[in-house]
């Protein structure tokens, strides 16, 4: 499905990730873990095609760098933090425009397909109430679940995610990851997620890859290859011993 | 959606008739529509109508109002693609440097006495000049920046468009007789106008929302910010360069017949978002109503207000457009969060 060989990437001539080799089949997700600037998002960037590269990045065999922006957005969306919205749209034509790929019209009129298939979206992500609503009159984790929905409406085969649960509480963040493990379950697709909180992380997926500025450091079955040691290696903090200590706090709680 | 533009059509038809009708000598609708009428399709017979005022109508007053009408509609047109595509509430295709592009065509023009085309110099020097300034300014920013951010673009525009301006005063330091033509001409105005530019500027505007609209689902999704255009297919490049070119053209050949007419062009989206939404299939066709009617009304107000002088178009549409903006732009947004 994803395929990325030898990947170089940066910013102003600087690489700022090294040699990235990784390859995921179809239907499993994959969690970036990482401390600030190791390049987890620089790295989403190359496989979003939002960023110059050295090396491969294939899609099912096909090299990325030589599709048209639709074939591309075809196998790839990405799901980023809470973007301002400059222009107040309906969150029902927000999410139509996900569907801008799939529809070729000359105006781009929507189809029968185009808004059965919006409606879908809309109900998996419980937005169906609030369809006429303006995006301006939204909460933060409503907007981001709009976002969600056109995501899902472009109906790619990998979902990026850049971070999403920023801003965002405690229920919408679960509610998000939830949302998004199903719909790849469901539907044999492919989440790649940027996560901050190692623990959201693992609730995306048991399959993860440990960044260490700009390598790799780990990368495989969570259970596998990571370790104590090593999160405070990577990490230069007793990741372990936090989360003991917060569950601790939380123990004497209840 | 289809009657909100149908209504706003009709509502512009009649400040158009009206326009006409009011001047020095009041003229009736209904006799405007009869020689409309008689002129274009031979109907009817306006023998009972005075020398004089079919002359009026038909040589000043209609040309006139359709032009006003038109350059309205462009600029606003123009206005709309430049804030989406730039993603900048601000932004115009002045910010791009067609407006002193085309100062500087003007002013080479007047000062050198230059002419090499009868009529027509002066428009053509300053569409030219406009565009030339505008495709300058996108190349080098696309040379600096691969990706074409916006910000590239914006801050080069008003780079070149500071050092065009520059060269603009210099000449005029230069050349002090030539001035006051230039100043006029950088003014705007209405007056003193024929058939000749409705009838070439009337298939660029109708190229121009066509083309556009074609477009529409692209402006709509620029909204949300470049990456995610790219990462939902958009060929971004492609498109804004050619979204780019299409509102230069509309602002650089308005402006290259009347002069440089100011903030219609923020104003008019502006105001058809905050009435009808954001969705560009329904604010490109309003905003060329709306910016040509309001046009239509500051011109109507320009030349009667003062008889018999006229004030300069640029100066009125500032004094009714400022008001209303804010008006709009404050009750508009109570209602939506309402």
């Amino acid at each position: 499905m994803l395929k990325l060989a030898g990947i170089f990437a940066g910013y102003g001539g600087a690489d700022v990730v090294h040699d990235i080799n990784l390859t995921l089949e179809k239907g499993e997700n994959l969690a970036i873990i990482g401390p600030n600037g190791c390049g987890k998002t620089t790295l989403l960037k190359v496989i979003a095609g939002l960023l110059p590269f050295r090396g491969t990045v294939e899609f099912d065999g096909i090299c990325a760098s030589a599709m048209k922006p639709r074939a591309r957005a075809a196998y790839v969306a990405m799901l980023g933090q809470i973007s301002p919205v400059y222009f107040s749209y309906t969150v029902y034509d927000a999410v139509m425009m996900g569907r801008y790929l799939h529809n070729q019209g000359l105006l781009g009129i929507p189809s029968r397909a185009d808004k059965d298939f919006v409606e879908t979206c809309l109900a998996t992500v419980n937005l169906a109430d609030v369809r006429h609503r303006g995006l301006g009159t939204l909460s933060g984790g409503q907007l981001q679940r709009v976002f969600l929905a056109r995501t899902l409406a472009q109906d790619p085969q990998i979902i990026l995610l850049d971070e999403p649960t920023n801003h965002l509480d405690l229920k919408f963040q679960f509610e998000l990851i939830d949302y998004l493990k199903n719909w790849a379950a469901e539907q044999n697709r492919t989440i790649v997620g940027v996560l901050h909180d190692i623990s959201l992380a693992m609730r995306l997926s048991s399959n993860v890859m440990l960044m260490k500025e700009g390598r790799t450091a780990a990368l495989g079955r969570a259970d596998q290859v990571l370790d104590g040691k090593m999160l405070q290696d990577v990490y230069e903090v007793d990741v372990a011993g936090v989360m003991r200590e917060t569950l601790a706090i939380w123990e004497n709680l209840a | 959606m289809k009657h909100k533009i149908i209504i706003s059509a009709a509502i512009a038809l009649v400040i158009l008739l009206l326009a006409v009708a009011i001047g020095s000598i009041f003229v009736h609708p209904w006799e405007i529509v009869r020689i409309i009428l008689h002129r274009t399709l031979g109907l009817g017979c306006v023998e009972d109508i005075s020398n004089a005022n079919n002359a009026i109508i038909w040589n000043l007053r209609l040309p006139r109002v359709l032009l006003a009408f038109l350059v309205g509609a462009m600029l606003s047109v123009s206005g709309a693609i430049m804030q989406s595509v730039l993603r900048n509430p601000l932004a115009s295709s002045f910010t791009l440097g067609v407006s002193s592009g085309a100062s500087l065509g003007a002013a080479l023009v007047l000062f050198t006495g230059l002419a090499f085309l009868p009529m027509m110099t002066l428009p053509v020097a300053g569409f030219a000049m406009g565009m030339a300034t505008m495709v300058f300014a996108i190349t080098l920013a696309s040379r600096i920046d691969g990706m074409m951010e916006n910000n590239t673009i914006i801050l080069m525009g008003m780079v070149i468009s500071m050092f065009i301006n520059a060269v603009t005063t210099l000449l005029m330091a230069l050349n002090r007789e030539g001035v006051q033509r230039l100043i006029f001409w950088q003014l705007g105005s209405f007056s003193m106008q024929n058939w000749m530019p409705v009838v070439l500027l009337a298939p660029i505007l109708l190229v121009g929302i066509l083309v556009t609209l074609r477009y529409n689902r692209e402006l709509d999704i620029m909204t949300f910010g470049e990456d995610n255009a790219r990462t939902m297919g958009v060929n971004l490049r492609l498109v804004k360069w050619a979204l780019l070119l299409i509102a230069a053209g509309l602002t650089g050949s308005a402006i290259a017949f009347v002069g440089i007419i100011g903030f219609i062009d923020l104003v008019a989206p502006h105001t058809v978002r905050r009435l009808f939404g954001s969705r560009h299939i329904v604010v490109i066709p309003l905003s060329a109503i709306f910016g040509g009617s309001l046009m239509v009304v500051a011109d109507l107000v320009a030349r009667t207000i003062t008889p018999p002088n006229e004030l300069p178009v640029g100066v009125v549409t500032a004094l009714i457009g400022a008001p209303f903006f804010a008006y709009i732009y404050f009750v508009g947004r109570r209602r939506a969060n309402a």
